[in-house]
């Protein structure tokens, strides 16, 4: 039975969480317009933390915001409206059997230098991103194992059957214009001459010390803009990037509102807030290559001793949800549920006691003969975590395990944890404050790399955690050809976590921005990307 | 005074004639920066962490191979052996090819050349008015020492010393950008468009950050010049032959007390430029500071090495600046210290 991708992101169709949170807030997954403000707007003015580079798929410096940014010049195949994965350049996107994609392109459309788009051009690009695989918003295309065109309709076949092809790939694969990107030998030096796509705007300024400049692309075929110009400027510091918005300099702030400026922002005459889930976790990680945490027992008892709800309530002001035992979001397409945290003081007090972890004279625990008394390496960069952890260390207190704060510089948290970014390197810590993006909560593929034991597949496995049993379920997760039977395998996935502790999930952030309303309305919460997202920019007609 | 003579650059020119003494000098200056060269190198590399995060976001880092990662760290000049890379520093350190940035594959010196006018602006802005106030305040509290203004004035200075730069740069934010919307808050002109307006009314609050909070040292400095000055033999003298006060501060209180504040003043400019780094994060001001710590940030080894090499290079000049100009400011130096 033939099956459009349509429908079976309709399968996966969840409720979007709405938090609003009073007057002058924009709720999560709706389009804007809820407060009032305008919904077009000739000139709006959008404050980043840092340079982006060029903007093209190569080299735009980070996943947030700069991804979001070159996808408003490059448009993919696909993209994700709400949950459901809808056709973009793409007119429609067919499958049988989830391993071979017949995607038959949109027909008139043109790339900002007036050239026709063609099926060339995603040949090459499949092309160019497999001979290419650095950059931030390049794409792993090792799954595609053969493309074809045959006149305006390309045929992708994978290694094996992946139903979350179109939404991990499709949705995020950047379209390049085959003739201006076929004599680029080092994607590194792209310069803004290739940043140009068949996205809705144009990038018409960039000066690397005060930002750029997007023009509506007044020949997009897939919609309207509904903003005429965007400016993007850099402001460092967060609490500078606050000011201008008060001060009207700018008229939105990528940063992330802290939980307590939420309020003082939000009652501010003229600001909106728009918020919405987030999928970026915070955990607390265990190092259970090192001895105690490579007993379960101990992770297991510590992991009762943490209230999360605590946690979300206390350092995050409420803004996040607690986070579940077996770590994916429950708002998940992977299929995540809530399993809730077995908070239980006096169980972990017990269970300590049963593995003879006797209190010493100072009240710490001794276990195997040495002091239950560990590190906790922490981001200083992060308030949140910071907060996280000091409640951590007075929970842990309770139960007779002494917590040392370590407050690194990001970097030196990193080198400690996952050296060089290759979990082969090793890691040097006992206990430490981590998070996973958005983007981690998207697929099995990338879920299976938190926790396979062979280095080779596990590359994100940086607590160096070994199980053939959840290895297995990794395999099925990774090879079920349909989407239920994937959402099957990684519920029991969770249960497997959430038993061995490998690390405990603290929370998922709420994502919340703030934006003139006076200035401009038309914000449109997207999950995986927030309010940076080219819906809140374009009317689109898929 | 004597104290602060005896140590001036100057003071040793008569002891060993010029040329030996400019040649000494010079080889001090080479040690120096040879020293600092050598920092430069090596404090980028001793930082945790390195600049493979600049290739891709982590997850997709995580997926390369090692022959893949010795690969890129080979080709940016990050991989090759810490002798090699030194040596290939040094010489472009000679060459004036200070390489290409990690993070947007801009030339190093192409960078610099773009921030640093932007912080020459700034800087040498606030450096004229916190020497002209400073200065002069420094003079009137040192002459009014036993008055109340004074003692005012000592007691504010001490103040402004201790504000950090972060904090009075937020206040100004918060006051005259949010509270009274009549400055700029970020930036060095309006989006897009730059113009002399623009300019001058984006530099205003970052020039009042550096200069409130310079200006408390330069006060001090000035004033305990004075008073050394004041109360030294010669001044003494020279009140008791009865030499009128306007006279006797013009003449003999006024110059010998300045010379160190002008050894002083040379050295801040120096210095200056890196310590603006605070004062345009936070108003985003695309300069030298900023440039320098976005390259920390990045762990772009090229960039930290170009404008370590700048803010270095800018210290040893003014104070090469500060030892040439010495002796024509002070009679005694040209002259060995004879009379």
């Amino acid at each position: 039975m033939r099956r459009t991708v349509g429908a079976l992101a309709a399968t996966l169709a969840m409720m979007l969480t709405v938090c609003g949170s009073g007057g002058g807030t924009a709720e999560g997954g709706q389009t804007g317009g809820q407060t009032g403000g305008p919904d077009r707007a000739d000139t709006l003015t959008i404050a980043i933390s840092s340079d982006e580079g060029t903007l093209t798929p190569f080299t735009n410096e980070t996943g947030y915001p700069g991804n979001n940014l070159v996808k408003l010049i490059f448009d993919p195949l696909a993209t994700l409206q709400g949950e459901d994965v809808v056709p973009l350049l793409a007119e429609n996107i067919e499958t049988t059997d989830n391993q071979t994609y017949t995607i038959a392109l949109r027909e008139g459309v043109k790339w900002q230098d007036g050239q026709p788009f063609t099926a060339d051009d995603v040949l090459f690009s499949v092309d160019f991103y497999r001979a290419n695989m650095l950059g931030d918003s390049a794409i792993d295309v090792r799954p595609i194992k053969d493309v074809t065109a045959d006149g305006n309709t390309v045929t992708m076949t994978l290694n094996g059957p992946d139903p979350e092809f179109p939404r991990r790939i499709l949705t995020d694969m950047a379209i390049l214009p085959d003739h201006l990107w076929k004599s680029v030998d080092d994607v590194s030096k792209a310069g803004t001459e290739l940043a140009v796509g068949t996205g809705p705007y144009k990038l018409t300024q960039y000066n690397p010390d005060r930002g750029y400049t997007f023009e509506a692309n007044a020949d997009y075929a897939m919609g309207k803009p509904k903003v005429q110009t965007i400016k993007v400027v850099v402001i460092p510091e967060e609490s500078a990037q606050f000011a201008a918005l008060r001060t009207g300099e700018i008229d939105m702030s990528t940063r992330i509102v802290p939980p307590q400026q939420m309020e003082a922002l939000g009652n501010q005459s003229g600001i909106g807030l728009i918020d919405g889930t987030e999928f970026a976790s915070t955990i607390m990680l265990f190092n259970t290559e090192r001895p105690p945490f490579d007993r379960v027992e101990v992770r297991q008892a510590l992991a009762k001793a943490i209230n999360v709800q605590d946690v979300v309530d206390t350092a995050l002001l409420g803004q996040g949800v607690p986070g579940s035992a077996g770590f994916i979001h429950p708002e998940s397409p992977v299929g995540g549920k809530v399993i809730k945290s077995a908070y239980d003081v006096d169980a972990a007090n017990a269970e300590l006691d049963a593995l003879g972890a006797a209190r010493g004279a100072d009240g710490i625990r001794v276990l195997d003969g040495k002091p239950m008394s560990f590190e906790l390496l922490v981001q200083s960069s992060s308030t949140d975590r910071l907060r996280s952890a000091e409640l951590i260390r007075e929970m842990l207190d309770a139960v007779g395990v002494a917590v040392k704060i370590s407050s690194l510089d990001p970097d030196a948290v990193t080198a400690k944890v996952w050296p060089d970014y290759d979990v082969k390197n090793g890691r040097n810590y006992d206990m430490s404050m981590w998070g996973w993006s958005g983007p981690v909560m998207l697929s099995s593929g990338t879920i299976a790399q938190l926790l396979y034991s062979d280095p080779a597949d596990g590359t994100l496995n940086v607590v160096g955690y070994k199980d053939d049993a959840v290895d297995a379920t990794l395999d099925q997760l990774t090879s079920a050809p349909t989407l239920e039977e994937r959402t099957g395998v990684a519920s029991k996935l969770q249960d497997q976590i959430a038993e061995a502790m490998p690390w405990v999930t603290l929370y998922y952030r709420n994502g919340a921005y703030a934006f003139r309303e006076d200035t401009y309305d038309g914000w449109t919460w997207q999950n995986f990307k927030g309010a940076l997202n080219n819906f809140s920019f374009v009317d689109y007609n898929l | 005074m004597t104290d602060v003579q005896e140590t001036l650059p100057g003071s040793t020119l008569g002891r060993r004639g010029s040329w030996s003494y400019f040649a000494g000098r010079g080889l001090e200056y080479a040690l120096v920066l040879a020293v600092a060269l050598t920092l430069n190198f090596a404090l980028p590399r001793a930082l945790p962490g390195g600049p493979m995060k600049l290739f891709g976001n982590p997850e997709a880092l995580a997926r390369l191979t090692a022959e893949e990662r010795a690969q890129i760290a080979s080709e940016y000049g990050f991989g090759q052996p810490l002798w090699q890379q030194f040596l290939d520093y040094l010489q472009g350190v000679f060459t004036l090819d200070l390489g290409t940035s990690l993070a947007d594959g801009r030339p190093v010196t192409e960078a610099i050349a773009t921030a640093l006018p932007w912080t020459l602006l700034l800087v040498g802005t606030s450096i004229v008015i916190t020497a002209l106030l400073g200065v002069s305040l420094g003079v009137l509290g040192g002459l009014r020492r036993r008055e109340g203004k004074g003692a005012g004035l000592l007691a504010g200075a001490i103040a402004l010393d201790s504000i950090p730069q972060f904090w009075l740069g937020m206040l100004l934010i918060v006051f005259f950008g949010v509270k009274l919307q009549v400055l700029p808050t970020f930036g060095v002109s309006d989006a897009g468009v730059v113009t002399i307006g623009g300019v001058a009314e984006h530099l205003i609050l970052p020039v009042v950050t550096l200069t409130v909070t310079g200006i408390g040292y330069l006060f001090m400095y000035t004033r305990s010049s004075l008073l050394a000055v004041l109360t030294s033999q010669p001044v003494e003298h020279a009140h008791a032959r009865g030499v009128p006060r306007g006279r006797l501060v013009r003449r003999h209180v006024l110059r010998p007390a300045l010379l160190p504040v002008h050894t002083i003043l040379m050295l801040d400019i120096g210095f200056l430029a890196a310590g603006s780094i605070v004062v345009e994060t936070v108003f985003a001001y695309p300069g030298l500071g900023r440039l320098t710590f976005d390259a920390i940030a990045a762990r772009d080894y090229p960039l930290m090495q170009g404008t370590f090499l700048v803010l270095t290079v800018m210290v040893v000049l003014m104070n090469a600046l500060a030892d040439l100009t010495y002796p024509l400011l002070d009679p005694r130096a040209r002259t060995g210290g004879s009379r």
